[in-house]
């Protein structure tokens, strides 16, 4: 893309960008003075009460080992909501080692001759650690608060598979889309946004140090220090400020139409987008009925959790992921019998509904380039049983687990395959293409199979259980909106394998928004005016 | 007056004693110096004074008030202390940390400052030059100066000196040795000096306490102790010295 229309594209995205560096720095901001707030009488604890010191470092390392998704995952459980509490939460809980490790090892590092002078003198114990302990490790502490500081902007934009925004949104979104000047517009600002930071805590570092500025009027010193003490909190207080003037406004749209509206939720791969985009599109265009995009959540048990919580009301699912991956069930090769099953379940375990699906199949599909395939002769699934230990597999974490993933591949087709990575969904793709690994687990409506010339081999022992998309809706939503189920009813059936790869392909390949390839498909089928 | 009465003290639950039936009179306006080699109990016995270290056992009073019966914090603000590696704070500068004592005790800023003066003017540095410095700004020597005017600070009665210029170059030990000797002339303070130094000992001591072991060997003027030793270990202490004194001699 050219320079100019780069800029272009930074420069309709510039609201947004405003808003989501706003986000970013009221996530980071807040986290992060909290972490402070628990993380520093934590440390200093530490020091003094020696029992405590291991189980206390422990405790926040091990706080630091857990996958960002997992924390997310585990968090929306606790809390029962998505957004900016999980979110600030999860920031919080890993900020906490920097600060608490920092403190207690800066308050330990004193050196003996001024504890026992401070003793010797008089100094009651508070007095010690106000006078002398706190402000001898103070430099300790604020390099603590640096480190957490900065890391958290990175972390920060894990933020966006929660629904809690932040320039992750454009780095979640550049990614399901295999857009690059998106990813771009969320990591640059984020990568600035940590200079920043950084920036701002070195200057606090500089204030405190009285000694570098005995050259400046006294005067202008205390200026100086202090305008410097304060940068960080002004930059954060900028995010606040920025964060509230967005919520404020959308919140009064959704006080207006309080009763009457529906969120809808998509997880964080391009059909995925479009999906959630044609269901909000047509309740948009035939209700009054405000509606609230909650898109790119991070992955099925977050979407699942927030359906159940009832922080979301509809996103679309596939039968396979919920007999399997929520039920916990035996794959089912029936696609009608596996459709009864999980719409029965659904209902009586979470109050669910599930409607009728939109037509397609996107169960996995193992990939490999296409032209491998001719050269070898693969066509089936079986076919790879001879080259296996040679292929370099690419999966993406979900399939490597599941057990109608690689573990049963394995069993019905009795192979392995001589390497397997651990690949996110929208990479493997480009993976294959650029021959890093050889093989894959694609979805079978991808729209770069076709863009990155890939064959999807036939599953000649029908091991693949049936995914067939369908809406997911919560029933009291559906109870107090009847009316969502007639509007969604065209849907039904609408979309098959073809058409689907088609819709995915003019997202993925062609670069286009999913929001102008849904209206144009809705609008070529007569649901859109 | 400082006295202490049968002192001893175990850190092993009486397995041994660092110090061990120890008793001392220092008079008002006394200079007493606990001489010893390292590990003879002297820092320990300066340190139970103003309750650092508490005795295992026996009876220690300053200025007629058992220690044991005062709050340790208000008890060490009442004793100067100089130590050994003088621990002024680096974040402050000398002004706040001669000035740290009487802030404890809630003195207000310009008295403060003023007493800051006064105690860097009596040391021999000038106010204007150092009262802003921070101490990693100073040399060795001018360092300890400030150390003693911190213990000066709030104008105690007593002062314990911990080997205050053990760290000290030879020459610079020299000139603060002789400034204390002129200091102690003026402000006529009661001083427990510990060193492991006969010079040191000879040079400031009205009386001299030679501790062995954990015992008081003997204690007296510097002519009693090195004319009439009492013991075998006193009698070396001080012949040593003699000897190498003769090294010199023949050397010049």
């Amino acid at each position: 893309m050219a320079a100019e229309t780069y800029i272009d594209f930074v420069f309709e995205r510039l609201p947004e960008l405003w808003l989501r560096t706003g986000e970013h720095l009221m996530l980071t901001g807040v986290s992060t003075g909290m972490a402070i707030i628990l993380g520093v009488p934590m440390g200093i604890l530490a020091s003094r009460v020696v029992r405590l010191h291991g189980p206390m470092l422990g405790a926040t390392g091990i706080l630091q080992t857990i996958p960002s998704l997992a924390m997310l995952a585990i968090l929306l459980a606790l809390t029962g909501k998505i957004g900016a509490l999980p979110a600030i939460i999860a920031l919080v809980l890993y900020a906490l080692l920097p600060i608490v490790r920092n403190t207690s090892t800066g308050i330990q590092s004193v050196s003996p001759a001024e504890l026992e002078a401070a003793r010797g003198i008089g100094m009651t114990d508070h007095q010690q650690l106000w006078m002398v302990k706190i402000p001898l490790a103070l430099p300790v502490i604020v390099a603590g608060i640096r480190t957490a500081a900065v890391t958290g902007v990175g972390i920060a934009t894990l933020s966006a598979f929660i629904g809690a925004g932040g320039l992750g949104q454009f780095i979640n979104r550049g990614l399901a889309l295999s857009n690059n000047n998106l990813i771009l517009l969320g990591a640059i600002p984020a990568a600035l946004l940590a200079l920043i930071v950084d920036f701002s805590i070195a200057a606090v570092v500089w204030s405190l140090q009285s000694r570098r500025h005995r050259h400046l009027q006294p005067r202008m010193q205390i200026v100086v220090r202090t305008l410097a003490l304060l940068l960080p909190f002004l930059i954060g207080i900028g995010g606040v400020i920025a964060y509230m003037s967005r919520s404020g406004s959308t919140s009064k749209i959704e006080d207006q139409s309080h009763k009457r509206k529906v969120v809808i939720a998509s997880k964080n791969f391009t059909e995925q987008l479009i999906l959630g985009e044609l269901m909000a599109q047509l309740i948009e265009q035939q209700t009054d009925i405000y509606v609230v995009r909650r898109f790119n959540l991070g992955g099925t048990m977050i979407c699942h959790g927030g359906l159940v919580n009832g922080e979301i009301d509809i996103y679309a699912e596939y039968t396979g992921t919920g007999l399997t991956a929520i039920l916990k069930k035996e794959v089912l090769s029936d696609p009608d019998k596996a459709f009864k099953v999980v719409a029965r379940e659904y209902r009586n375990q979470f109050d669910i509904e599930w409607l009728q699906p939109f037509g397609f199949n996107n169960t996995y599909a193992i990939t490999v380039r296409k032209r491998d395939a001719h050269l070898h002769g693969w066509e089936k699934i079986s076919d790879l049983t001879s080259a296996a230990p040679d292929l370099r597999a690419g999966f993406t974490s979900e399939f490597a687990e599941r057990p109608d993933g690689y573990p049963g591949l394995q069993k019905v087709y009795g192979y392995n395959f001589g390497e397997v990575r651990d690949l996110d969904p929208t990479l493997m793709y480009k993976a294959l293409a650029k021959e890093e690994v050889d093989v894959i687990c694609a979805f079978a409506t991808d729209g770069r199979i076709a863009a990155y010339d890939l064959k999807p081999l036939l599953d000649d022992r029908g091991f693949f259980p049936p995914y067939y998309a369908a809406p997911v809706i919560r029933a009291k939503m559906l109870k107090a909106h009847p009316e969502i189920r007639d509007v969604l009813a065209p849907l039904s059936g609408l979309l098959d394998d073809v058409t689907m790869q088609h819709l995915n392909y003019e997202v993925d390949g062609k670069k286009r928004s999913p929001q102008d390839v849904v209206s144009k498909f809705l609008k070529s089928h007569n649901l859109l005016n | 007056m400082i006295q202490l009465i049968k002192v001893s003290k175990s850190f092993d639950g009486g397995l041994s004693y660092a110090v061990k039936d120890l008793s001392l009179d220092v008079a008002e306006g006394e200079t007493v110096v606990l001489l010893g080699s390292s590990g003879c109990g002297k820092t320990t016995t300066l340190k139970m004074i103003n309750r650092l270290i508490e005795p295992t056992s026996g009876l220690i009073s300053v200025g007629g008030q058992d220690v044991t019966s005062q709050e340790p914090v208000l008890l060490r603000r009442k004793i100067g202390y100089v130590f050994q590696e003088i621990g002024l704070f680096p974040h402050m500068t000398i002004e706040q940390n001669i000035g740290i004592v009487p802030k404890l005790l809630g003195w207000d800023k310009n008295r403060r400052r003023l007493r800051a003066c006064e105690l860097l003017e009596l040391m021999g540095l000038n106010p204007g030059v150092f009262a802003n410095r921070y101490p990693d700004e100073l040399s060795g020597g001018q360092q300890q100066r400030v150390g003693v005017a911190r213990a000066l600070s709030a104008n105690p009665n007593y002062l314990l000196m911990d080997e205050p210029f053990g760290a000290l170059d030879a020459l610079t030990r020299d000139t603060l040795q002789q400034e204390l000797l002129s200091l102690k002339e003026r402000l006529k303070k009661t001083i427990i000096f510990v060193t492991h130094d006969i010079f040191e000992a000879i040079t400031l001591g009205d009386r001299i306490a030679i501790l062995h072991e954990g015992k008081l060997e003997q204690i007296g003027t510097k002519e009693i102790v090195y004319n009439h030793p009492e013991s075998q270990f006193v009698a070396e202490l001080f012949s040593k010295p003699a000897k190498q004194l003769a090294v010199f001699k023949e050397i010049t």
